[in-house]
């Protein structure tokens, strides 16, 4: 049962693997690796205007990659994805200004440190709070898995302060900003970029650093030692020539306006719309493709277990109240991260986020849709399957024919509101890295901090698609019952 | 098997059915020969319904032999699904199927067990439709028929098989008086026609004109049973009389 269960799984992770392969490209003979990165770490990590990843990280490694032959995939995600995705062997390494600490080499190896950082905190500006002192009661928020994070914890007893967490700048600033909390520990280049950036916080010890150390390019423990050595040559080279420094002094030299969108077009949300055009439909065809998939094939699971769930043996009711019971009872990121994270490590096999992402829907829907599937079942009148048994149609024909038939004329307003919903819980799947729409928001507001016009935006696109949606069942629904 | 043997349609024997603590059946034993018509009255509860579905096994006795046409259908080995299509049943909330039109509740077992071929189904369908006085139904939707035509089609659709013995679980009781003659009139004309029939029915005036034989059920058993006359005009159990004097004054 258990073999059988797990050969399932590879076949129905294979399967998926197709679809995630049309979006992965593959160059041929040159070592190609995939690299993960902070989806939102300016200035190390960010998209500019064109929406190319750009940034003192993403420089350093272009330059290497050229310089030593290699190729790579960049995969962007959140901070906390992107180091998991290369400990989970999901990825071959990682550039996130990712700072390097004795916790983490006993999971990575790290190349040569590029970059000597530290933790900065920040208040509002125009606060008054004055030292350390005066975060007594008040709320520090952080980002999850930072040195920051860390940091602002050892203290936090002392300084007696609560503890927030996010796991994007962008919404830990704004909660700052907006006074929903008060101060915030992070890596001081970064919130130094950000306040440069316009973003109305004011840094406390821009000289001082507290625990200064080092940033790493990192790769898994005893793995892609190809990579690591790459890495590590590439940059003594553009250490030696300057290049380093040239990239160094371009971010953290320059003024502001280089690295944002121009003024004009983050002034109107048609400007925003105009400048973002590509990023926005890419964002969009990422959700409808993992809506679509998400769909069909978790109506189609769900259907299954629906049909499990009355079936004549009690085994296999079982099953199915079972396969519900967990996946219904499983939050969806939890989902996302165990399949794409946590499960790699078990089957011993890369799954693509995209593929860890239907899987999740198509698991987690399929339970909801399951669960209505068998009650649409149960709701049709015990009369209907005695009269078709007392003609002497078996129990499966009885079903097919008679019980079914009008079952999912019961459940078609439950279907359609889980497409709805399923279309909504694609956005969860952001949170392991998949560029969809909600995602795709992030990234835009982290370059031109106009949350309002692109959260706004984003929402009239949803609604958009989900009004699309509810047209097309409707219209299934009617021509269905011609 | 005897040739007295193969008049009888159904065979009874011993049959004990309980749900929990309630003991519905006791010890009951009955034979029912070909072209016979049986009418079993009895108070609310008294076990009519479970006797007549453990004939078709919509239940199952706990012990005791049930034979049907010659099938033992109290052994696990025989295929149910081949007894039940020599036996229609027709149910008091008619169960016509609603996702079907007329014409296919009636085409529908037929076809679906390759009894005969879509053409011939209809043909046959068709037939029936006319011998209920349905033929303008064909093509509409059950759920626009009254409780009374309900009836006469789910009878037409227990006919399509072409069973031996037909079933009937108090076929008016759910209808508006109006309605009753109809229904009665199709069954007692397929009773003319020679099939063998058991009958659940509060219908006595109807018990009286087609039953060959009258059975009364009181507390799970079999108290009496003979010819209406008998069990209508001289009743010699209490409890049937008891029951008669309160149904005829009804
Ligand atoms: N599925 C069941 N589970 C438990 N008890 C049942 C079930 N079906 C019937 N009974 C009980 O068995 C007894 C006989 O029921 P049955 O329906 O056979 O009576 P009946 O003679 O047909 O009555 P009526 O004239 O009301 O239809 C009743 O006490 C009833 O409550
Ligand atoms: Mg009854």
């Amino acid at each position: 049962m258990k073999k059988i269960k797990k050969y399932v799984l590879i076949v129905a992770i294979v399967l998926l693997s197709f679809v995630g392969m049309g979006i992965e490209a593959h160059a041929a003979d040159k070592p190609n690796y995939v690299i993960t990165t902070d989806a939102t770490y300016p200035p190390f990590d960010f998209q500019d205007k064109n929406n190319q990843y750009t940034g003192i990280d993403q420089e350093i490694l272009k330059t290497i990659a050229k310089r030593e032959g290699f190729t790579y995939t960049l995969k962007p995600m959140s901070f906390n994805s992107a180091t998991q995705s290369v400990a989970s062997d999901q990825a071959d390494g990682v550039i996130a200004g990712m700072s390097i600490t004795d916790e983490r080499r006993a999971v990575f190896d790290f190349g040569t440190p590029y970059y000597r950082s530290g933790i900065g905190w920040a208040v509002k500006k125009g606060s008054n709070i004055k030292s350390l002192k005066d975060l007594k009661g008040k709320t520090v928020a952080i980002k999850t898995g930072t040195s920051g994070a860390d940091y602002a914890l050892s203290i936090q007893k002392q300084y007696g302060f609560k503890v927030v967490y996010f796991n994007d700048s962008d919404t830990l600033y704004n909660d700052v900003i907006n006074d929903n909390s008060q101060a915030t520990f992070g890596d001081l280049p970064v919130i130094q970029y950000a306040v440069k950036n316009g973003t109305a916080l004011k840094v406390m010890n821009p000289k001082a650093p507290i625990q200064a150390g080092w940033y790493g390019f990192a790769v898994k423990k005893g793995k892609n030692a190809q990579l690591l050595a790459a890495f590590n040559k590439g940059f003594a080279a553009i250490k030696k020539d300057g290049t380093y420094d040239k990239i160094v002094a371009k971010y953290l030299g320059a003024s502001a306006a280089t690295f944002t969108g121009s003024k004009k077009d983050n002034n109107s949300t048609w400007g925003i719309l105009k400048a973002n055009r590509s990023a926005f439909l890419q964002g969009l065809w990422q959700t409808v493709l993992l809506t679509v998939f998400g769909i069909v094939l978790a109506s189609l699971w769900g259907i299954i277990l629906g049909v499990m769930g009355v079936s004549q043996n009690a085994v296999v009711r079982g099953i199915s109240t079972t396969i519900i019971y967990i996946f219904r009872g499983l939050p969806l990121m939890v989902l996302a991260f165990f399949i794409y994270i946590g499960l790699p490590g078990v089957i011993g096999m890369k799954i693509p986020a995209v593929t860890a992402g239907i899987l999740t829907l198509v698991l987690n829907e399929g339970a909801y849709t399951g669960a209505f599937v068998r009650g649409g079942f149960e709701a049709v009148d015990r009369g209907q399957m005695e009269a078709a048994r007392s003609l002497g149609l078996p129990y499966s024909r009885a079903m097919r024919r008679v019980i079914m038939p009008q079952g999912i004329r019961i459940m078609i307003p439950s279907f359609i509101n889980q497409f709805i919903i399923t279309l909504k819980d694609t956005s969860i799947l952001s949170a392991i890295g998949i560029l969809e729409l909600t995602q795709t928001g992030s990234l835009i507001v982290s370059r031109n901090s106009q949350g309002f016009r692109v959260w706004a935006i984003v929402a009239v696109i949803y609604l958009i698609v989900i009004t699309l949606l509810t047209w097309l069942s409707n219209w299934v629904e009617k021509r269905s019952h011609a | 098997m005897s040739d007295a043997q193969t008049k009888v349609k159904v065979h009874v024997e011993n049959v004990n059915k309980s749900y929990g603590d309630n003991h519905v059946l006791r010890d009951i034993s009955l034979d029912v020969s070909e072209n016979e018509v049986v009418v079993m009255i009895g108070p609310s509860g008294s076990g009519k319904s479970t006797f007549l579905r453990m004939l078709n096994q919509l239940e199952t006795p706990d012990n005791g032999t049930i034979v049907v046409d010659g099938f033992d259908i109290s052994d696990k080995a025989t295929d149910i699904n081949k007894v039940r299509e020599n036996i229609g049943m027709v149910f008091q909330n008619f169960n016509l199927f609603n996702n079907y039109t007329v014409l296919e509740n009636i085409m529908l077992a037929p076809v679906e067990l390759g009894k005969l071929d879509k053409a011939a189904a209809e043909k046959k369908a068709r037939e029936l439709l006319a011998t209920v006085g349905l033929s303008d139904k064909a093509d509409v939707s059950v759920n626009s028929l009254s409780g009374g035509q309900k009836q006469r089609i789910a009878i037409a659709r227990a006919l399509a098989m072409s069973p031996d013995v037909m079933l009937f679980d108090e076929p008016t009781s759910a209808l508006d008086p109006e309605m009753v003659g109809d229904v009665l009139n199709v069954m007692k004309n397929l009773a003319d026609s020679g099939m063998t029939m058991i009958i659940v029915t509060h219908e006595m005036g109807f018990a009286k004109q087609v039953a060959d034989r009258v059975v009364f059920f009181e507390s799970g058993k079999i108290q009496e049973s003979g010819t209406p006359e008998a069990v209508f005009n001289t009743p010699k159990n209490a409890r049937l009389q008891e029951f008669l004097s309160k149904v005829m004054h009804a």
